[in-house]
């Protein structure tokens, strides 16, 4: 099949070159449409519901909310689990689907099954689903501030709420609108309310409720429709405003007549702009700001919509009053160009140091761009493939790639065809006819192309193990291991076709067969090492050996870690605080740590959301805050020296200075995976599930203790369920009783005083803002105050709030986890210096024969363990039945377990040099330097099918084992060079490196470098005498048949 | 989140390594096995170093928490705003803040009504005017005797109601109301949680939320029986009135202090935190600021008592103390989701 795939593409190479611009046609295309991004996207499938309950308690938003639409959601299909989160006026429930399910299909199962639970909650209850977003959504947050001294046209300052207002109403609607912008979330500021204050003594005098002042507002403000009537012909519209537009208006609105005198709002009340009851808040640099954030849609390019959304917001900021400025804090777009940046330049750096040592080594510039234009071919057929499968193109999983190693099939049969032409036109001492030149190039390429094939196969096989990875592990290096499967089978396919359609196009003129000046005395240097090693062959194998041996000790002293994180170039701060700090508390701490970090000269801005927006997809509690600490651009650093890592320590202790907070310091993008897949992240997670919060936690606690007793165990903690300062108005039933009240007429009254109630809408123009009546703040933060709120009696007259109520101030719930749509409490525990299988198991022995539960509680256990061992489970069975495909794979190419005992024993040599590299840069183990390896692995495999080829070659030819050897090696001199240096050179942009985004590549690129050197040198001077003393002792030549691999043909 | 990645990382090297292990096993070459082994180990190695670190974080806090002082810098108390005071005497003014209605004096309001029965023959006041004591109302012609007699104010005051006109028969009816409202009540509904707290004698600030105005008076009265509807005692307050700005009808707020005790230790309110279900009181000592258990006694709406667990002069946070709270909890904050 392939010597006739080859015979068609040298007789057909017009049509083939023709095919190749077609499809290099159809990569630019898809080039256009490739989804670009920084970091693949690890995020689960999942629907958030989130549904806004103003005023309620954990306890009852669980209840009324969270339960409904847990069971609403329950059978779903595709769905992995639910967990739900019911907090102070907030539901959440999220939905997690198999990875693969269509988010679009998700989410219409789910709307279908949330018009069921509406109809059962609470009046005024809407739930809803959070944006069709990703981890990556996030890609633009602008800040809206004002200038100081700016003033607003009635003369105002613009304060928090007008600047909210301008956000609501002019900027957000136009960012909405941009192409790929899923939701603008806002955060900060107060929504503009009109607030109506009735004092408490006035009502009293009058003998009014709330409830009358509510209903007299909602009354006297709404405009109607009234049909039509007909006149002469004419159809005459009736409509009645009756809509209050202004303070004015609502203060002339008659409550109640009293002896023919009517009593308006303006006799009870105080009306006039007020602040809502806010769940989030945002600062900006040490003040407070209102912050939007748009949210990209599933799927979209980031770096265009972010680009667009900028666009817009610029065009929107000219249009905004004067002294507003509406600016950018954020843009995903730097990010994103930096490090397509980075990748661009390594590939292209990387691609002019391939092109000048094929130059070089190969002394034909036609040849030399031959196998250069392999790496744009590749790489457009690599963007096609990507675009196919939906992968998209970041520093993952365009990080590994490597254009020496893709050339590095097209170098080998490319070089041969030059020797080989070169050899015929010596020999015939003329140009060669067309047939001639045909047959030639066939006949040499089919020479070689099996360590080409042999080689790509064996990267492929290496590569199954990372395919197989599930989880975040397999988001992140799948489409790693994916590009560079498809990239290698790309260049295969156009080593088998362009590229002896090309040569044989146009390698036409005079072929120096000599070897150029770099090769001469490349030759004359190898010639006595070459003897030497076959002559030391026994010491020089014992000293490879113990170099093995040495690498792996030195291995065993590297450090270790995940992939080396994709510096964002900026850094989050989560700041933690108690549960129950407030709001405003909570601000002014936030206020404190951004006037902290004000002077570091590497800050440029730091802003923060406190709380949850508007649109609850991260639902902080007002203690906690997310803050962005974005830095200047390196150059202008004042030592541009520094590394991230002292800045973020240096950042750290400023910040720990500042007291009450605690912190996660990571970065922005990071930060939002995190609380998006979340789970249980710590090693073992023992989940326990109950109805009963107390109940739960007191197993929590015996289970905390169980496992503090398994020898390992680090870090045990118990999740914080409680702390949240609740005060329990619980009314008196038997003090109802007495003055005739029911316990709604008391809740009713004490929710509007403190919560407030809607009293309908106040429209202006477009805008339009809620009515609200409530008691006036300075009695409403009083606890006095609301012990005296005076509930109205039915007879007339009123009762004091503490006469049939008591008031309680306790700690409670501060929020409810559930998950599968049951009550959970989490125990979590980490692992140390022992093994996590044996840990857990005897964790669960013990908890086991300690913890009773009672009746209807039971328990899970969950945590990286068990991915650990889903992935152990897939890795212990992938990784043996790899080794046994490359076996194979060598065995069917050599037809001899000894051959292909000697090319697989050039990996480990192979491996050493990467070791060293790695030691010698000071770069921990991490997944990213394992690609490294496994690359490693594609190129000694190739390099040493090369050799042994050339010496089975001979041998077959009937010549000594020592000449076949010596000759053979002389022979892959070149190619085995020009491998190596394309490989290694090709990197070494990658490795050198150090814009955003080079350090993911940094470990992967230093190990092929090291091992690419340490590998080469070794096949050059190992192999021959090991192949040496394999074959010595069966000196009689071996079957021509097969020679060469026929057999993988 | 970091420790599985990094398992995996080893998994895969330990993979990597099993690739070789394998290849050099085939050239009878026994030193790679050895290499995969001490490979395995180091594996652990790196874990324990790992653990290590997490346990030196760990072990920092810890520390802080069993000594359960913090220690702040003056540039940190200045930038977190915590203030110091002393714990000293201060008088606490318990204060039951009620509601009431402005009522005239019942004891200075006269209704009169004519001795004689007759024909009202001249009326000399009208409502609102200001009579003196045994200034002439009206004059009125008995029915009986035909003899025209005068009806004069029996206390000096305000007409606040008139029941005649001339040439009216009187009957027995009631001519005037004359009321002196020099003095006036604040009638007060005490319900039944302050029956208890309110007696006579107790000076009182009456303030009226309209005009603002406020004055002092005492509570004269709190009635024996109580009223079955809304289950109030009513209290009675005399206010002085001379200058008629309490008129009779309006509603009030009435501040009765109930109790000015001196007392010999105090802090601010703002001061008392919860912690652990108890309320403390941060104190600053010389090796930082630590939580105090308090036992709280009377307070009003600026101080309370401290009956146990201060003494007077310890220096205490007064201003911000939930920052000390908060740097002392913030190992349990975290986030979940």
């Amino acid at each position: 099949m392939i010597d006739a795939l080859l015979r068609f593409s040298i007789a057909r190479r017009w049509v083939v070159l023709f095919l190749v611009l077609v499809v290099a046609g159809a990569g630019i295309w898809s080039y256009q449409r490739l989804p670009i991004d920084a970091v693949p996207d690890i995020t689960n499938v999942q629907v958030q519901i989130n549904t806004s309950a103003p005023g309620y308690s954990p306890l009852e938003v669980e209840q009324r909310i969270t339960y409904l639409v847990e069971t609403a959601i329950a059978g779903l299909p595709a769905v992995e689990y639910t967990r739900s989160l019911s907090r102070y006026g907030l539901s959440q429930v999220t939905v997690v689907f198999a990875d693969g399910t269509d988010i679009y299909f998700a989410r219409n199962l789910i709307n279908e099954r949330l018009q069921q639970a509406k109809t059962q909650m609470p009046a005024g209850i809407e739930p809803g689903m959070g944006p069709i977003a990703t981890g990556l959504g996030e890609i633009f947050l602008y800040s809206v501030d004002a200038k100081p001294g700016a003033k607003q046209a009635d003369g105002q300052p613009w304060d928090a709420t007008a600047l909210r207002t301008l956000q609501d109403w002019v900027i957000r609607p136009q960012l909405r609108l941009v192409p790929g912008v899923t939701e603008v979330n806002t955060i900060g500021g107060y929504e503009k309310q009109f607030h109506v204050t009735p004092d408490p003594a006035r009502l009293l005098a009058f003998g009014l409720t709330f409830d009358d002042v509510v209903a007299a507002l909602e009354n006297n403000n709404a405009s109607v429709g009234a049909g039509y009537v007909e006149q002469n012909g004419e159809q005459y519209l009736i409509r009645s405003p009756g809509q209050v537009g202004d303070i004015a208006a609502v203060e002339q609105i008659i409550v109640t007549h009293r002896d023919g005198i009517p009593i308006s709002i303006r006799d009870l009340a105080d009306v006039g702009l007020g602040k809502q009851l806010r769940s989030g808040a945002a600062t900006h640099d040490g003040k407070e700001t209102v912050l939007g954030t748009a949210v990209m849609l599933i799927g979209e390019n980031s770096r265009t919509v972010s680009a667009a959304v900028a666009a817009r917001l610029a065009e929107v900021a000219k249009t905004l009053p004067e002294g507003v400025t509406a600016e950018p804090v954020y843009d995903r777009t730097v990010l994103v160009d930096k490090t397509i940046a980075t990748v661009r330049n390594n590939l292209l750096e990387g691609a002019v140091l391939v092109v000048a040592v094929l130059l070089l080594m190969l002394g034909n510039v036609r040849a030399a761009l031959i196998t250069a234009l392999v790496i744009p071919l590749s790489m457009l057929m690599l963007m096609t493939g990507m675009v196919a499968t939906k992968v998209s193109a970041n520093l993952m999983s365009l990080g590994a790639l490597d254009f020496g190693l893709i050339v590095d099939g097209a170098v080998i049969i490319v070089e041969n065809c030059i020797l080989r032409l070169g050899e015929r036109q010596h020999q015939m001492g003329r140009l060669l006819t067309l047939d001639e030149r045909l047959n030639t190039v066939f006949n040499s390429t089919r020479e070689v192309f099996t360590p080409s094939l042999v080689s790509v196969l064996v990267v492929i096989l290496v590569n199954l193990p990372i395919l197989a990875l599930a989880g975040v592990e397999g988001k992140m290096f799948q489409p790693m291991a994916f590009a560079v499967i498809i990239a290698l089978l790309a260049a295969l396919a156009l080593s088998l076709t362009f590229v002896p359609a090309a040569v044989a196009l146009l390698l036409t003129g005079h072929i120096e067969e000599k070897e150029n000046r770099i090769m001469r005395v490349a030759r004359q240097a190898y010639t006595p090492v070459l003897d030497g090693a076959l002559r030391f062959r026994v010491p020089i194998l014992a000293g490879a050996v113990a170099f093995v041996i040495l690498c792996g000790w030195l291995g065993s002293r590297l450090g270790s870690e995940f992939i080396p994180s994709l510096d964002e170039g900026d850094l989050a701060v989560q700041a933690l605080r108690i549960p129950g700090t407030s709001l405003t508390q909570s601000l002014e701490m936030q206020f404190q740590l951004e006037r902290a970090l004000a002077d570091v000269p590497e800050v440029k801005t730091f802003f923060s959301r406190v709380g949850t927006a508007e649109v609850a997809t991260d639902p902080m509690p007002p203690s906690i805050s997310d803050g962005y600490v974005m830095l200047h651009e390196r150059k202008d650093w004042p030592d541009p020296d520094k590394t991230k890592a002292e800045l973020a320590l240096e950042i750290e202790e400023r910040l720990e200075a500042v007291p009450g907070n605690a912190f996660e310091i990571s970065q922005p993008i990071q930060l939002r995976f995190n609380e998006l897949i979340s789970g249980v992240r710590s090693d073992l997670g023992v989940k326990v599930y109950g109805d009963d919060l107390g109940q739960l936690l007191i197993a929590g606690n015996q289970i905390a203790e169980a496992l503090n007793e398994v020898p390992g165990a680090e870090g045990v903690k118990v999740e914080q369920v409680e702390g949240l300062p609740v005060l329990a108005v619980e009314p008196n039933r038997a003090a109802l009783y007495r003055y005739g009240l029911n316990v709604a007429d008391v809740q009713d009254v004490l929710a509007a005083a403190t919560g407030g109630e809607e009293a309908g809408q106040i429209f202006e123009g477009d805008q339009r803002f809620s009515l609200v009546v409530r008691l006036p703040e300075e009695l409403r933060s009083d606890l006095d105050a609301l012990e005296r709120l005076a509930i109205p009696l039915p007879a007339g007259g009123y009762v004091p709030l503490a006469e049939v109520a008591t008031l309680n101030l306790a700690p409670g719930p501060n929020q409810i986890s559930r998950e599968n749509g049951k009550r959970r409490l989490v125990v979590s525990a980490n692992v140390r210096g022992r093994d996590l299988g044996g840990f857990v198991a005897e964790a669960q022995a013990k908890i086991d024969s300690e913890v009773r539960l009672p009746p209807g509680y039971w328990l899970t256990y969950g945590g990286t363990f068990e991915q650990l061992q889903s992935a152990t489970e897939r890795l212990t069975l992938l990784v043996p039945v790899t080794l046994v495909m490359i076996f194979a794979l060598l065995l069917m190419t050599f037809g001899s377990a000894r051959d292909a005992a000697l090319v697989f024993s050039g990996v480990p040599l192979a491996l050493t040099g990467g070791v060293i590299g790695l030691w010698l840069r000071g770069i921990p183990l991490s997944i990213t330097a394992g690609v490294g390896f496994i690359t490693l692995c594609g190129v000694s495999v190739l390099t040493g099918v090369v050799m042994v080829a050339a010496f089975r070659d001979r041998l077959a030819q009937g010549q000594t084992i020592d000449d076949a050897i010596r000759e053979g090696a002389m022979l892959r001199l070149r190619p085995i060079l020009m491998v190596a240096l394309v490989a290694a050179l090709g990197f070494l942009p990658m490795a050198l490196n150090t814009s955003t985004g080079a350090e993911v590549q940094r470990p992967l690129a230093t190990v092929v470098i090291g091992g690419i050197i340490s590998s080469t040198i070794l096949t050059l001077l190992v192999l021959p005498g090991l192949y040496r003393m394999a074959w010595r002792a069966r000196p009689e030549p071996i079957p021509a048949a097969v020679a060469t691999g026929e057999s993988v043909a | 989140m970091k420790t599985m990645p990094i398992k995996i990382a080893r998994l895969l090297l330990t993979a990597a390594l099993l690739t070789l292990a394998a290849g050099c096993g085939e050239t009878g070459s026994p030193a790679t096995d050895g290499t995969a082994v001490q490979e395995a180990g180091h594996d652990e190695k790196l874990g324990e170093e790992k653990g290590e670190h997490d346990e030196d974080g760990h072990a920092d806090h810890d520390e802080e928490e069993s000594s359960g002082a913090i220690k702040l810098t003056p540039q940190q108390l200045q930038s977190a705003a915590i203030e110091v005071a002393a714990a000293g005497p201060t008088t606490i003014r318990e204060r039951l803040p009620l509601y009431g209605v402005v009522a005239p004096n019942a004891e200075h309001v006269l209704e009169i009504t004519p001795r004689f029965p007759g024909v009202i023959r001249s009326v000399t006041k009208r409502v609102g005017d200001r009579v003196r004591q045994g200034e002439a109302l009206a004059k009125v012609e008995s029915n009986e005797s035909l003899q025209i007699y005068t009806l004069t104010a029996p206390l000096s005051g305000v007409v606040t109601a008139r029941n005649a006109n001339p040439g009216e028969q009187t009957g027995e009816r009631v001519l005037f109301t004359v009321a002196d409202l020099s003095t006036v009540w604040v009638e007060v509904s005490l319900f039944p949680r302050d029956r208890s707290r309110v007696q006579v004698g107790q000076a009182v600030r009456v303030k009226s939320g309209e005009t603002g105005q406020a004055a002092d008076g005492k509570v004269v009265y709190v009635a024996p029986f109580g009223i079955a509807s809304n289950q109030t005692l009513t209290a009675r307050v005399l206010l002085d009135n001379t200058d008629g700005r309490w008129a009779p009808g309006l509603y009030v707020a009435v501040d009765v202090t109930l109790a000015e005790t001196p007392v010999r230790v105090a802090v601010r309110n703002v001061a008392l935190q919860t912690l652990d279900e108890r309320t403390v009181v941060f104190t600053q000592g010389p090796e930082g600021f630590r939580p105090q258990p308090v036992e709280v006694g009377r307070s009003d709406n600026e101080a309370t008592e401290i009956l146990g667990g201060l003494k007077a002069g310890d220096r205490y946070v007064a201003g911000n103390s939930f920052i000390l709270k908060a740097e002392l909890g913030k190992g349990e904050a975290e986030h979940e989701h």
